[in-house]
């Protein structure tokens, strides 16, 4: 299930600042953000042949986001996750024509945490609508506090101690 | 002489008496111009009749309210005629934050969220929950745990596929399996609320185990309903599978092909429907699967029927588990000693069970306080769902609802 | 119902032709066919053979030209709220409206998320307001008397409220 690093390796040499890790959930793939196309291309060629993308999401970090793509390789049964930090407003290529799945991943990802993917070839909005403003999912994107969501005319006493409503 | 060209010297002449009438039909030029018509007053076009060869593309929305869309799926078709162009769903009618809102929870609170993101299938997505949190926490499950956790998951993935089966025979026509399924599902929501407390929220599977142990009448429950059921699914198939007008609408219909099944990430009935033979129970065994008996039945074609027929297969499957799972439930514990407020180390997990949908994982990654710093979901209805914009354009527009039921999603795990 | 002045007794005998459509229209309610979430299972149940609302007049409609009430099964997001108000207008007079559940009452366990409308209340009028999350069968069905009764009274209320201004 956990695909050998040294063969991985050799698989992403042509991929300047690649670095293979063990670590997280499984192996894992640091690569720079503008080498993610190539980095995606030489792990579905030959070598690697992981052939689904099985997700795509990205985390607010704090100072940027990490962008995850969990790939599969039916054939030697193998997954591995490729990661990369990638600046606010920074942009990173789409890799739809590699794993056509990510089509509709990117364009949330795009939205909920605002990263930009060139190349896809019908960037809309999927989830939201354009009056939301910020994008959710970032760390710096507040959800409502009780004062926001109470309702007019209902008296609401505060809980003891208990945050189950945090 | 061609007739473009002499509707080209058409036009011309035309447009050399415009000045005098203040009339011009309009039309195409030689060199494939449009030439927009000038119409004497009073008139908003000109009168041409019925031009029964040209035909301009139309752009018709269907959903979100639409009867066979399964919740709020939005799907732009863009038709000419009778067939499917181009497909693209619109999405994020029943987004609500799920992720969001999981940051600010105590890893306890998370399962009634989780709950509401698969609504027909509760179970499973807590399962996968759960095992994210126990890896993370390397919390030892008991074994009678696992085989509540399975016996239920069978049970819900009955329930969920008889929705299913009886909103696709609604989208193709049929209303009287629905009724039939509905009338089945009753009994299994009984058994689930009995050992659950609740219809469709469960919120029972937790980290470390469940939440109570199983009632003991539950087993004369389960009993009573899977002595029906064989022979209840045998009414279901004559009423569907014998039936020619079905037929007809799903055999042929919505081809995906094993590679494009893959590369769009399909999982699940609709990746077996056509030919791939992965599941998560085999190939990423969890729980008490291993010790299990059970097949995995795999499509050939990959069209809408080959989908129709897995399903149906795996509820056949599921009700024989279910009897084992019965037979060999184990004495013990039904959860683990957990702490109070879990507080897993910082590090991550991503756990996959197979739901009546497909591969559904919980990635969840900690940063060792008692809410989780990060929490996907990874949906496999909306990988699903994502093959549409492959596979629907060449069909016609009836098939575009037998398509998108046969692949059966559920709009509260896709947009979450 | 008026009284019957020589009984003292509820009677449809001596009752305005208004009234006599109040409790006509309060015998067929026929219901949008639109379940949003959660909800619109159990919504799909009260309609099945269990349940059998049938049997009330209460049956679904695919179009909301045909309707009577819409009952709103689920959270709505700011995404949704607009094609529910296109809905509610493309109903015809009299017409009403069921929050069901939660969600459609306050938002639920999503109000705190910013993309979430604080109850469908903002965006139609609400007749009934169904609490539960989700309601049971039953709980749909109570709401569904409850409306039932607050439309036989309809004509009364208006005459009520005419006699008080003159």
């Amino acid at each position: 299930m956990l695909p050998d690093v040294t063969a991985l390796n050799r698989v992403l040499a042509g991929v300047s600042g690649a670095k293979v890790l063990e670590e997280g959930p499984g192996v894992v793939c640091r690569v720079p953000f503008d080498r993610v196309l190539e980095t995606m291309k030489a792990l579905a060629g030959e070598g690697g042949e992981f052939d689904m993308l099985v997700d795509l999401f990205g985390t607010d970090t704090g100072e940027a986001i990490d962008l995850t793509w969990h790939l599969r390789a039916f054939g030697k049964d193998q997954e591995v996750y490729v990661r990369s930090f990638v600046p606010y407003d920074a942009e990173v290529a789409s890799v739809w024509s590699v794993y056509p799945a990510a089509l509709y991943s990117e364009r949330e990802t795009a939205e909920l945490l605002g990263v930009r993917f060139p190349g896809h070839p019908n960037p809309k909005r999927l989830l939201t609508v354009d009056e939301i403003g910020s994008f959710p999912l970032r760390k710096s994107a507040a959800i409502r506090e009780r004062a926001d969501y109470a309702r007019p005319g209902v008296r609401v006493t505060p809980k003891e101690g208990g945050d189950a409503d945090e | 002489m061609n007739d473009a060209a002499e509707r080209a010297e058409e036009v011309a002449a035309d447009s050399a008496v415009a000045d005098e009438v203040g009339h011009v039909p309009g039309g195409v030029t030689a060199e494939g111009e449009l030439v927009a018509p000038v119409l004497p007053k009073g008139l908003r076009r000109v009168p041409r009749g019925v031009d029964e060869v040209a035909t301009e593309h139309l752009v018709v929305n269907m959903g979100p309210q639409h009867p066979s869309t399964h919740g709020v799926l939005h799907i732009l078709l863009e038709l000419d005629g009778e067939e499917i162009i181009a497909a693209e769903a619109s999405l994020g009618y029943l987004h609500r934050g799920i992720e969001k809102l999981s940051e600010h929870r105590r890893y306890a609170h998370i399962g009634t969220l989780l709950d509401r993101a698969d609504y027909l299938s509760g179970i499973h997505t807590e399962t996968a929950f759960a095992m994210a949190v126990e890896r993370m926490l390397e919390i030892e499950v008991p074994e009678k745990a696992w085989w509540i956790r399975c016996l239920l998951a069978e049970v819900n993935r009955i329930a969920s596929h008889l929705v299913w089966l009886g909103t696709f025979g609604l989208d193709i026509g049929a209303m009287g399996p629905f009724l039939y399924c509905l009338r089945d599902r009753e009994q299994l929501l009984d058994i689930l609320e009995t050992v659950t407390g609740a219809r469709m929220m469960f919120n029972y599977v937790r980290p470390g185990g469940v939440l109570m142990d199983l009632p003991p009448e539950t087993e004369p429950m389960i009993r009573k309903f899977l002595s029906t059921f064989d022979k209840y699914m045998s009414e279901y198939d004559e009423l569907l599978s014998g039936n020619e007008i079905f037929l007809r609408r799903v055999k042929g219909i919505g081809i995906i092909s094993p590679e494009t099944a893959v590369a769009f990430g399909l999982t699940g009935a609709s990746l077996r429907g056509s030919g791939f033979g992965w599941d998560v129970r085999k190939e990423r065994p969890y729980g008490i699967y291993p010790e299990l008996d059970f097949d995995i039945p795999v499509g050939s074609v990959g069209d809408c029927w080959d989908r129709y027929v897995v399903r149906m297969e795996e509820m056949r499957w599921a009700a024989k588990l279910t009897t084992q799972l019965l037979d060999g439930m184990p004495a013990g514990d039904f959860t683990a000693k957990v702490p109070r407020v879990l507080r897993p180390p910082a590090g991550e997990a991503y756990a996959a069970v197979e739901s009546p949908r497909g591969e559904l994982g919980v990635h969840v990654i900690s940063d060792g306080s008692d809410k989780p710093y990060r929490l996907k979901i990874r949906p496999p209805a909306l990988y699903n769902l994502a093959v549409i914009d492959e596979v629907l354009p060449g069909y016609k527009i009836a098939d575009a609802v037998a398509i998108v039921g046969s692949l059966d999603i559920v709009l509260g795990e896709i947009d979450r | 119902m008026a009284l019957d002045r020589f009984t003292g007794e509820h009677s449809t005998l001596f009752i305005r032709s208004e009234q006599l459509f109040d409790i006509a229209r309060s015998n067929s309610l026929w219901y949008l066919l639109f379940g949003i979430a959660c909800c619109a299972i159990e919504m799909m149940h009260a309609g099945g053979p269990r349940f059998d609302f049938d049997r009330f007049g209460i049956f679904h409609r695919g179009s909301p030209r045909q309707s009577d009430v819409m009952i709103v099964a689920g959270t709505v997001n700011k995404k949704m709220a607009k094609s529910l108000r296109l809905l509610y207008e493309q109903m015809p007079e009299p017409k009403w409206v069921i929050a069901m559940g939660a969600c459609a009452s306050t938002g639920g366990p999503f109000r705190q998320y910013p993309n979430v409308v604080l109850g469908v209340d903002q965006v139609v009028p609400v007749d009934v307001y169904v609490p539960g999350c989700p309601p049971r069968p039953e709980a749909l069905q109570y709401g569904f008397m409850q409306l039932q009764k607050k439309i036989k009274l309809e004509t009364e209320m208006r005459l009520a409220a005419r006699r008080d201004r003159a």
